[in-house]
């Protein structure tokens, strides 16, 4: 049966959360930032933002993890696993491109093996997405086959129908059996159920012509051109809920030491540069172009989903205003002229 | 005064002077600008300006991407200009290598950026061309200078560590800061360096402290406070408060102010009898 909540109920829900023993996330002012953090009550939450500063994957795949220590004795080495990494948790208020990515990584960190790191604490964190509201000009979900109350990803989405009242619709068993544990906080359904309000994100590009371009095209003057603004910072990536590439350091001592798990990013000099001091890729055109091969070409012929969500963080905090939507409809257009030639 | 800046650099381009022109274009949103870099006359109208142009353009002079373009008309305000009086102090370019297009500012940013509160080089210290009236820079008292460490500095010892320890807790190691730092030139960072590792790559405390610490120690007595790296800082960390304390610790040790005379020695690659040795015991 559809349910409600209304917004006088959040802090019974987050307070109920708790009290069964559930760690609580949700957006919350840091300054002059809206960040995913944790929350006590719901008075910390934050609901009139476009979008949060950090993306949803740190609390799958955070910025760094310790995957082992170790200490040698003599002529042996003690090698000690971590536990209790993945905490039961509720993430309340994420955006629907946000919760998307996470069924597209889980194609990644399930391909070869299965990191136990992502897969345990995806077991354990719910997902309840707020649909959005309102959006900004960096926006794009709707380019990338997604929507602002788009369901996927989401275990429960709540969607605003009036100042204070959300309608809750259930997406996954996961989802449905939080509902069920909770159920006292969520009302019967409400009467102003089809007055949702959901934001009008504007199509920016034909996502269909992309990948038959990048196909001819890994040589193509666009590369430098749009990239000469670029500072090879990892900003972009960082900040992205789908890009998941990381470095394995041993930080240690003569004896003992760990090895932890970094975020590294593609658009570094050091990311592909070998011990021999050859570099394959090494101009940051090249780098930039392996940015878009890799979320729009090479991952979709791999995984067949597109490695981007449309949340826009990469180009709201870039250094120098390289703006990825941008550079997508830059290439509709060259698709588009190629196709008018043939 | 656009009019003014696209025709100089159109000239520039004509008659061969140059081969480039590192420049602000228009941005993404209203808000913003970007960098451009004009190699045909007959694109130089791209070229703007605005309250919005914040940027230092003077970080591409060490980008390999954009040295091949040849040699840059570079448009620079009175903080950027310093910039490149400290690079040709340190010998990373020559004063012939470069054309400057200074541009006299008012201040940029919207709010206006903190860094132009208590500007004093309004009008280019150094350039080949100047666009917009020639004013007269007045240099400010050093405390006017350094006012905005006032709240700071009052601080207890245990505030300020308590105090940062919050603020690099945020860090994520994008780099943005070095990346953007025209001051940041070297070819291989130290964090770069894992033999030995000096700092731990990873985001946890030990190395987010190191890694910003080393940062802005690496930048005392030479940054010109352009705020670039507190600007580009994707998770908002005030950077520039600890260069700008670093600065005036050098300012105050060493009597130098970085890239504003150019016949003043470096404070850290210079020896002199008279600087203050208190600090060795």
């Amino acid at each position: 049966m559809e349910k409600s909540l209304n917004k006088k109920d959040f802090d019974n829900f987050i307070t109920s959360l708790r009290g069964k023993g559930y760690k609580t996330f949700a957006p919350k002012k840091n300054n002059n930032l809206v960040v995913l953090d944790e929350v006590q009550g719901a008075d910390e939450i934050s609901l009139d933002h476009v979008i949060t500063n950090n993306s949803i994957k740190e609390f799958f795949f955070p910025k760094t993890e310790n995957v082992l220590s170790y200490r040698m004795e003599k002529n042996q080495v003690q090698i000690e696993e971590p536990e209790g990494f993945a905490v039961k948790a509720v993430i309340f208020g994420s955006r629907p491109c946000d919760a998307f990515s996470l069924p597209v990584m889980d194609k990644v960190f399930n391909w070869d093996c299965s990191d136990k790191f992502w897969v345990q604490r995806r077991e354990a964190i719910t997902i309840v997405t707020i649909a959005c509201d309102k959006c900004d000009s960096y926006c794009f979900c709707t380019s990338v086959g997604l929507a602002p109350d788009a369901k996927q990803g989401s275990d429960v989405l709540l969607t605003k129908i009036s100042s204070d009242n959300y309608v809750v619709e259930t997406v996954t068993e996961k989802g449905e059996s939080l509902i069920k544990e909770f159920e006292s906080v969520f009302s019967g359904p409400s009467s102003d159920s089809s007055d949702r309000q959901v934001a009008t994100v504007e199509k920016k590009f034909e996502i269909e012509k992309v990948k038959p371009w990048l196909d001819e095209n890994f040589v193509h003057a666009v590369w430098t051109d749009f990239s000469l603004k670029c500072i090879g910072c990892g900003a972009c990536t960082f900040v992205c809920p789908t890009c998941h590439c990381f470095d394995i350091v041993d930080e240690c001592t003569m004896t003992k030491g760990d090895r932890v798990k970094n975020w590294d990013g593609c658009q570094f000099k050091m990311f592909t540069m070998h011990t021999s001091g050859h570099n394959p890729r090494s101009t940051q055109g090249e780098r930039w172009r392996q940015r878009i091969m890799h979320k729009f070409k090479y991952y979709v012929e791999k995984f067949d989903s597109i490695l981007c969500v449309g949340c826009g963080r990469c180009s709201r905090v870039c250094p120098a205003d390289m703006n990825i939507s941008e550079m997508l409809e830059i290439i509709e257009t060259e698709a588009s002229q190629s196709e008018n030639k043939e | 005064m656009i009019e003014a800046l696209r025709k100089k650099a159109e000239e520039l381009l004509k008659n061969k002077t140059v081969s480039v022109v590192f420049g602000y274009g228009e941005g993404s949103t209203p808000e913003r600008t970007r960098p451009v870099f004009i190699t045909k006359p007959e694109e130089v109208n791209k070229l703007t300006w605005n309250k919005y142009c914040v940027y230092n353009l003077t970080t591409y002079l060490k980008r390999q991407e954009t040295r091949k373009l040849g040699k840059p008309a570079i448009v620079v305000k009175g903080c950027d200009a310093r910039t490149l009086i400290v690079l040709m102090k340190e010998s990373q370019i020559k004063r012939e290598d470069v054309y400057i297009l200074g541009v006299s500012c008012d201040g940029v940013g919207d709010p206006l950026a903190e860094k132009c509160k208590a500007c004093d080089v309004h009008t280019p210290r150094i350039y080949d061309d100047l666009i917009g009236e020639k004013g007269e820079n007045k240099e400010l008292p050093f405390d006017e200078r350094y006012a905005e460490l006032d709240e700071y500095e009052n601080l207890s010892e245990k505030e300020k560590w308590e105090f940062w320890q919050k603020q690099f807790e945020k860090c994520i190691k994008c780099y943005a800061c070095s990346n953007i730092c025209p001051l940041c030139f070297c070819d291989r960072c130290i964090v770069e360096k894992n033999q030995p590792q000096w700092i731990d790559p990873s985001a946890h405390a030990r190395g987010n402290l190191s890694w910003n610490v080393t940062r802005a120690y690496h930048l005392a007595g030479r940054c010109i406070n352009c705020e670039e790296c507190q600007r580009v800082c994707p998770v908002d960390i005030p950077l520039n408060l600890l260069n700008k304390k670093l600065a005036k610790e050098a300012e105050k040790n060493f009597n130098y102010r970085p890239g504003y005379n150019i016949d003043d020695e470096l404070a850290m690659s210079t020896y002199n009898e008279k600087d203050n040795q208190d600090f060795v015991r």
